[in-house]
C-alpha cells in the first residue's frame, strides 16, 4: 500500500510537472515563484540593440503572471529588420535553469535563442561570429506556457547574459512580451573592487 | 555629461584648400575639430575621442579613442590634403575604432566633417545608416565646403537613417566670414542632446556672442570690466553723436550756416566735451578747452567755411548733451542763416558775456570767476592774440 501511495504521490508530480509546463492553471503560484529571477535583474542596465524604442527592453522583465500583460510595453525590433539582442545583467550571480520566451502574433516571435554569458558589449557582428553557450530553435509561444531548459552546468554562475534572437516566423519586425527566467540566486557579486587600502604594516586598529 | 566615446572622421581631400573659409577650409576644419575634442573631453572626464582622415592615400586612423587632449591635438600637425574622401569607408573604419573602445559603458558616436563630394548613392549611404542604428552609433555631420546638388540631401538622408530619438544631427555650413567653429558652437553638436550642454560649450558660446570677430572692443569683460563698460559707453556715445550729426549735416547743408556753426561748434564741443568726462580726465579737458577756444578764435578770424563739416559734428554732439546748448545752437543757426556776416553775430553772441559765462558755468570743471577764465572771455572778445599764451599757461594750474 506504501508502495501504491508512493506511485501514485509520484505520477501526482510527474502530472503537476507537466502541468507546470503545460498548463498553469493550477500551479499558478509555484510557478510564479519558480521565475523569480527577474528580481536580481540590473533593470537600469538592461540595454538591447535594434529595437525600435529606445528602453523598451527593462519592459519585458516582470513577474509571471504579468507575462501576457504588455501595457507597459513590449519589446519591438526596427521595421524591416528581425535581429535583436538583449543584454541582461543581474545584480548577484544567478543560476539559470530555464527561460521562457512570450512573443508576438503573426510572424513576430522569434524562432531563434542564442545565449552567451559573462559577455560585456556584443553586437551583431560579434553575436554572428561567435559561438553561443546554448542555442534554441524557439516556436511561437502566445501564451507563455513553454519553458526552454538550459544545459544547467554551463548556467552556474552568470553575472550577465546576452540573448540573440536571429530570426522570426516571417513578420517585418519581431516582438518580445515577456522574457522570463528561472533559476536560483546566488549572493556572490562580481564587482570590480572597489576601495583598496594599502598597507606598509599590518594594524589591527585599522580593521576594526 | 553623457559618457561618449567620439570618433572624429577628417576630410583632408583636395578640396579643402579652397579659401572660402577663413583661412582655407581645412584650417578651418581644424579650428571646429579641436573645439570639439575640448568640449567633448570637458563635459566628462571619462570621455574619449579619437581622429581619422578619410581622404589621402585611403582612411588612416590618426589616433584612437583618447582622453588625452594633448595628443589629439598633436595629430593634427602635418597633415597633408590630397585625395578624394571616402565616406562609406571612412565611416566603417570609425565604427570599428568605436566597436573597440576601452569603456564599453561608453555611448557610440561618429561625427563626421564632409567638404569634398560624396560619390556614394543615397541607398549606400541610408543602408549604412541602418548599420549604425542597429548597432546604436549616433552619427553628426558638418555640411560645408562643396555644395553640389545631390551633397546634402545624401547627407540628409544618411543621418536621417540614423537617427534615433534625436541623438543624430547634420549643419549645413555655407561660406561665410564666420569661423567654422563659432558656427558649430550654437548646434547640437556642441550642445549634446539638450541635456543641458556642457559649461565649455556654454562658456564658448556666450564668447563667441560677444563678438564673432573677437570680444565687443578688444576687451573680455570678464577680464576687465570697467574698461570694458569705458569703452562701451565712448562707443555709444559715438554712435549717438554720429546719428544727431547725420541728422544735423542734413539741416546744416540747407540753411548754409558754415560760419556761425564753426565757432558755436567749438564752443560747444568744448562744453561737450566736458560732461562726459571720467573724473580723472576733467583736467586734460580744461586744457583742451581753452585751446579749442583759442582755434575756433584763430580759425574764426580765418576761413571759417573749410571747417563746418567737422565742426557739424561737434555741435550735434553737444545738442545731444544738453538743452540749453541746442537752444543756443538753433538760435545762431537761425541768425547766421538770415545774416550772412554770421561772423559778427557770433561775436556778438559771445560778446553777451551773461551767455558765455552761463554756458561755462554749468561746466563742471570750470569756475566762472576763476581769473583765467575771465581772461579768456575777454581775449574772445577783443580777439587779441597775445593772451592766448597767458591762457594756456593757466590752464594747468585749473585742478578742479
Amino acid at each position: 500500500e506504501e508502495r501504491k501511495r508512493t506511485e501514485e504521490k509520484e505520477k501526482e508530480e510527474e502530472e503537476r510537472e507537466m502541468a507546470c509546463m503545460h498548463d498553469h492553471s493550477c500551479e499558478d503560484h509555484d510557478c510564479s515563484s519558480d521565475w523569480s529571477l527577474y528580481k536580481h535583474i540590473d533593470l537600469s542596465k538592461v540595454s538591447a540593440l535594434n529595437e525600435a524604442v529606445p528602453g523598451s527592453a527593462k519592459s519585458v522583465f516582470k513577474a509571471w503572471e504579468n507575462r501576457l500583460n504588455s501595457s507597459e510595453g513590449q519589446l519591438v525590433s526596427n521595421e524591416g529588420d528581425p535581429e535583436l539582442i538583449v543584454f541582461i545583467p543581474f545584480t548577484s550571480d544567478v543560476k539559470i535553469k530555464g527561460i521562457s520566451i512570450v512573443g508576438g502574433a503573426d510572424g513576430t516571435s522569434p524562432s531563434k535563442m542564442r545565449a552567451f554569458i559573462n559577455r560585456d558589449g556584443i553586437d551583431f557582428s560579434d553575436a554572428q561570429s561567435m559561438q553561443p553557450v546554448q542555442e534554441w530553435d524557439l516556436v511561437e509561444n502566445l501564451q507563455g506556457v513553454l519553458e526552454y531548459q538550459t544545459r544547467y552546468s554551463r548556467f552556474q554562475g552568470v553575472g550577465n547574459l546576452t540573448l540573440h534572437f536571429p530570426e522570426n516566423f516571417g513578420g517585418d519586425t519581431t516582438q518580445i512580451h515577456y522574457i522570463g527566467l528561472k533559476g536560483e540566486a546566488t549572493q556572490l557579486k562580481r564587482d570590480a573592487v572597489a576601495n583598496i587600502v594599502y598597507e606598509l604594516m599590518p594594524n589591527p586598529s585599522d580593521h576594526k | 555629461m553623457v559618457l561618449e566615446a567620439t570618433m572624429i572622421c577628417i576630410d583632408n581631400s583636395e578640396w579643402m584648400r579652397n579659401g572660402d573659409y577663413s583661412p582655407n577650409r581645412f584650417q578651418a576644419q581644424a579650428d571646429a575639430v579641436n573645439l570639439i575634442c575640448g568640449a567633448k573631453t570637458q563635459s566628462n572626464p571619462e570621455n574619449t575621442v579619437g581622429v581619422l582622415t578619410m581622404a589621402g592615400k585611403g582612411v588612416r586612423v590618426l589616433v584612437t579613442p583618447t582622453s588625452d587632449l594633448g595628443k589629439i591635438l598633436a595629430c593634427m600637425h602635418g597633415l597633408e590634403i590630397g585625395g578624394e574622401m571616402n565616406l562609406a569607408a571612412g565611416i566603417q573604419v570609425a565604427q570599428l575604432a568605436l566597436k573597440h573602445r576601452q569603456n564599453k559603458k561608453q555611448q557610440q558616436r561618429i561625427i563626421v566633417f564632409g567638404g569634398g563630394p560624396v560619390k556614394y548613392d543615397k541607398k549606400i549611404l541610408e543602408m549604412i545608416g541602418r548599420k549604425l542604428k542597429k548597432n546604436n552609433v549616433a552619427l553628426d555631420v558638418v555640411d560645408f565646403g562643396e555644395e553640389e546638388d545631390a551633397k546634402s540631401e545624401k547627407l540628409e538622408a544618411l543621418v536621417a537613417a540614423v537617427n534615433s530619438n534625436d541623438s543624430s544631427h547634420i549643419v549645413h555650413v555655407p561660406p561665410s566670414s564666420n569661423a567654422l567653429s563659432d558656427v558649430l558652437i550654437s548646434t547640437p553638436i556642441f550642445t549634446g542632446d539638450g541635456e543641458g550642454g556642457s559649461g565649455f560649450a556654454a562658456a564658448a558660446a556666450a564668447a563667441a556672442a560677444g563678438g564673432v570677430s573677437g570680444f565687443d572692443f578688444g576687451v573680455d569683460p570678464n577680464l576687465d570690466p570697467e574698461l570694458a563698460l569705458a569703452l562701451r559707453v565712448s562707443m555709444e556715445e559715438e554712435r549717438a553723436r554720429q546719428e544727431a550729426a547725420a541728422k544735423k549735416a542734413a539741416e546744416d547743408a540747407s540753411k548754409g550756416g558754415e560760419q556761425s556753426t564753426s565757432q558755436d561748434a567749438t564752443m560747444t564741443e568744448n562744453v561737450a566735451a566736458a560732461p562726459p568726462d571720467a573724473e580723472n580726465k576733467s583736467n586734460d579737458l580744461m586744457d583742451d578747452e581753452n585751446a579749442l577756444l583759442q582755434q575756433a578764435l584763430a580759425m574764426s578770424m580765418d576761413d571759417p567755411a573749410t571747417t563746418a563739416a567737422t565742426r557739424d559734428t561737434d555741435m550735434s554732439e553737444a545738442a545731444a548733451d544738453d538743452q540749453d546748448l541746442a537752444l543756443a545752437l538753433q538760435l545762431s543757426v537761425q541768425d547766421s542763416a538770415k545774416d550772412q556776416s554770421s561772423q559778427t553775430d557770433m561775436s556778438n553772441l559771445l560778446a553777451d558775456q551773461s551767455f558765455v559765462s552761463s554756458i561755462l558755468a554749468s561746466l563742471p570743471g570750470v569756475d566762472p570767476n576763476d581769473p583765467s577764465v575771465k581772461d579768456l572771455l575777454a581775449s574772445m572778445q577783443s580777439q587779441s592774440e597775445p593772451e592766448q599764451k597767458n591762457n594756456e599757461d593757466k590752464a594747468p594750474k585749473e585742478d578742479k
